[in-house]
């Protein structure tokens, strides 16, 4: 099985149109992700790289054409595509009562058990140490998009689906983010990502919408 | 790392709606306070005499715990709607089904019981007639939740508009219809002395006629308000 | 079967089929309308009882009768959309919606004209069909209201196709509490005696022409307002801009 899983796609995408108020978003689209494979999508704004981002998590469903996962039909099989798949929007997910770690336990905890010390480490390896504790209010823009990441270290997920994930990040975030990036990918995982920065990666796929 | 059991996802979806309410303690507060507030209008408004008073108490109580309940419900999934938790919660690999439960559930022991509790104090102090009280209190404690789960499509339907407090009303009004009846009739059954089983079966089909069908469509509504 | 219900969902088609139709719908809704209002409010014999109010009865219970098939039918309609996402069925249950209120409204307004002249009030809570009629109304209301209120028009199909499903449950709900709740507040409404029961054949004959009048009517402004709604939506499309060249 997982033998069979490593030469399989994972995700391929087969003649996708999406339009909205009756314009074309994007139309005809090919692409098939592999496994160790980082596809960065870009177009200019309005485009629809969000959009493209929320069929493949299944956020929206106003599109035609195939998709399939492991070479099955998308639409039989989003259960499996949810249990393997992170997904962070341009609204992080991140209660702002919460503390960092109370938001951690609930969105990974929704598919992963995981113990207080995983969190806390993840959150160390994300460079929020000593934060772990305070209400996410107090946190800056930045901090907030960190504590959504720190969900990269915790699930195991296969697929991550990452929208604008560099925007608030300082430099060294940015660093942080590309390493894990790669390591991802190194390890057989799938990223879809959009972002203006130029990604310096070696498995590199380019999506251009136009 | 294991995945988790559905029943794992439900209780920690309801723990962490839990903490939140705990941490935000207007949210518990507020419908209850509005609750305390309208009912103590009506002796105002319409009489202080007890006689009078008496008769329209079940009535009072219901409509007032109906209102707290309907302005209680926004703060049901905006706040998740507006910070992307609401997201994560659909990509779950769990039927949504139980996890909105779980937030239904969550919401009403923090809006809706508070009000339930309460409720004695106000039926005495609105001369409801002392036979009625256990009654009034067991009609809340079945009617809250329903009104809640029948709330929750309503503000699912509406959670991505800007002006919702007055739609999210004309919906969910008209729905809680049969709920009211429901209640009221039982009270003032037991203010005539009659037989309350069929009654409180009435009440006990709505709760479970509720419970299975309405997170259906509130997860329904949910899918297609965030999408 | 399945390349029938596929052609059905076509608005195209349904346009096209409804320009053949309409033209004998419309006349037949005119002789109808005309032979029961003329029958109804001209020549049929007063009761015994109710003296001339049963005139506005007639037109009461046949529009009380249509406006009842309004939740069903969008309530089909909406799980069209929701499950095969048939765009058709979404523009039928848009202008079902109002129209379905202004029947409601009507119902209400006859209702309430019929109970002036037998109950001397405008207005009777003891009976049961008149409160059902008029949470059935506020329910219409509130998908009108969803409608609006929801600007991306994918969504408020959608949001209205569920709201018009949990509203057709609803409306059943109401109709029996009501009922519960009217026979055990009013042990006797004046209504229990009247209303229908004490007319004669004639009065049922005329109610039968302008129950069908009415359901025509319906069924022509229901198809007239689609029509629209889907030159409207295909605008851009060859077969709508062919259609506008030759007109």
């Amino acid at each position: 099985m997982a033998q069979e899983r490593e030469i399989q796609n994972v995700l391929q995408a087969e003649n996708l149109f999406c339009e909205r108020d009756n314009r074309v978003l994007f139309k005809d689209l090919n692409f098939t992700a592999h496994r160790g494979q980082v596809i960065q999508i870009k177009g200019s704004n309005g485009s629809g790289k969000t959009t493209l981002l929320r069929i493949l998590c299944g956020l929206n469903d106003a599109f035609r054409g195939e998709l399939t996962w492991f070479s099955k039909p998308i639409q039989d099989h989003w259960e499996d595509v949810r249990s393997s798949l992170i997904y962070m929007g341009h609204r992080v997910g991140v209660n702002k009562v919460l503390t960092p770690h109370e938001n951690l336990r609930w969105s990974v905890g929704l598919s992963t058990s995981v113990i207080n010390e995983q969190i806390d480490h993840a959150l160390g390896e994300m460079g929020l140490r000593g934060f772990e504790d305070s209400q996410c209010f107090t946190l800056s823009a930045g901090q907030q998009q960190r504590v959504s990441l720190s969900r990269l270290l915790l699930n195991k997920s296969l697929l991550w689906v990452l929208d604008e994930p560099f925007t608030t990040l300082d430099q060294e975030g940015v660093n942080l983010l590309e390493r894990l990036l790669s390591q991802h990918a190194n390890k057989g995982g799938v990223v879809f990502v959009t972002t203006h920065h130029e990604l310096l990666l070696p498995n590199l796929t380019l999506l251009d919408l136009g | 790392m294991d995945q988790v059991t559905t029943i794992e996802a439900f209780t920690a979806t309801l723990k962490r709606d839990l903490l939140v309410a705990y941490k935000r303690k207007n949210d518990i507060f507020n419908p209850f306070m509005f609750f305390l507030i309208v009912c103590s209008l009506f002796p105002i408004g319409i009489s202080p005499d007890p006689a009078r008073l008496g008769e329209i108490a079940s009535g009072v109580l219901w409509i007032s715990a109906l209102l707290a309940s309907l302005l209680a419900m926004d703060s049901l999934y905006r706040n998740d709607f507006e910070d992307g938790s609401l997201e994560q919660l659909l990509l779950s690999p769990h039927p949504l089904y139980f996890l909105v439960l779980a937030k239904n559930m969550a919401h009403w022991l923090v809006s809706g019981l508070p009000v339930v509790i309460v409720s004695p104090l106000v039926a005495y102090m609105l001369s409801l007639p002392d036979d009625a009280y256990w009654v009034m209190f067991l009609t809340l404690l079945l009617g809250t939740p329903i009104l809640s789960l029948l709330g929750s499509i309503g503000v699912a339907l509406t959670v991505g508009l800007g002006s919702r407090g007055l739609i999210l009303a004309v919906i969910t009004l008209p729905m809680s219809v049969p709920v009211l009846i429901a209640g009221t009739l039982t009270v003032q059954e037991a203010l005539n002395g009659a037989s309350l089983s069929g009654y409180m079966a009435v009440l006990g089909a709505m709760f479970f006629g509720s419970l299975t069908l309405a997170p259906l469509a509130s997860a329904t509504a949910l899918r297609i308000s965030v999408t | 079967m399945w390349m029938w219900f596929a052609k059905l969902g076509s608005p195209r088609w349904f346009y096209e089929i409804s320009t053949k139709w309409l033209p004998w719908l419309a006349s037949a809704m005119c002789i109808l309308m005309i032979v029961g209002i003329v029958w109804a409010l001209l020549f049929l014999p007063p009761d015994y009882q109710q003296s001339f109010t049963t005139r506005i009865l007639v037109i009461h219970v046949a529009v009380a009768g249509t406006s009842l098939a309004f939740f069903p039918l969008m309530a089909v309609a909406g799980t069209i959309t929701l499950v095969w996402k048939m765009k058709l069925a979404d523009m039928v249950a848009k202008h079902a919606a109002p129209l379905g209120a202004w029947f409601s409204f009507v119902t209400l307004a006859t209702g309430s004209l019929w109970g002036s002249v037998m109950w001397g009030t405008w207005w009777e809570w003891t009976d049961a069909r008149l409160v059902s009629m008029l949470f059935q109304f506020f329910l219409l209301l509130s998908v009108v209201a969803l409608r609006s209120a929801i600007e991306d028009p994918d969504k408020s199909a959608k949001a209205c196709a569920l709201l018009s499903i949990v509203g057709c449950i609803n409306v059943v709900i109401i109709k029996y509490s009501v009922e519960w709740w009217n026979v055990l507040h009013q042990p006797s409404s004046p209504l229990s005696t009247s209303n229908g029961s004490a007319n004669g054949p004639e009065f049922w004959m005329a109610t039968g022409v302008m129950i069908l009048a009415v359901y025509l009517f319906f069924i022509v402004s229901l198809t007239l307002a689609t029509r629209n709604e889907i030159l409207q939506r295909e605008r851009r499309s060859q077969w709508v801009q062919e259609i506008v060249r030759t007109s």
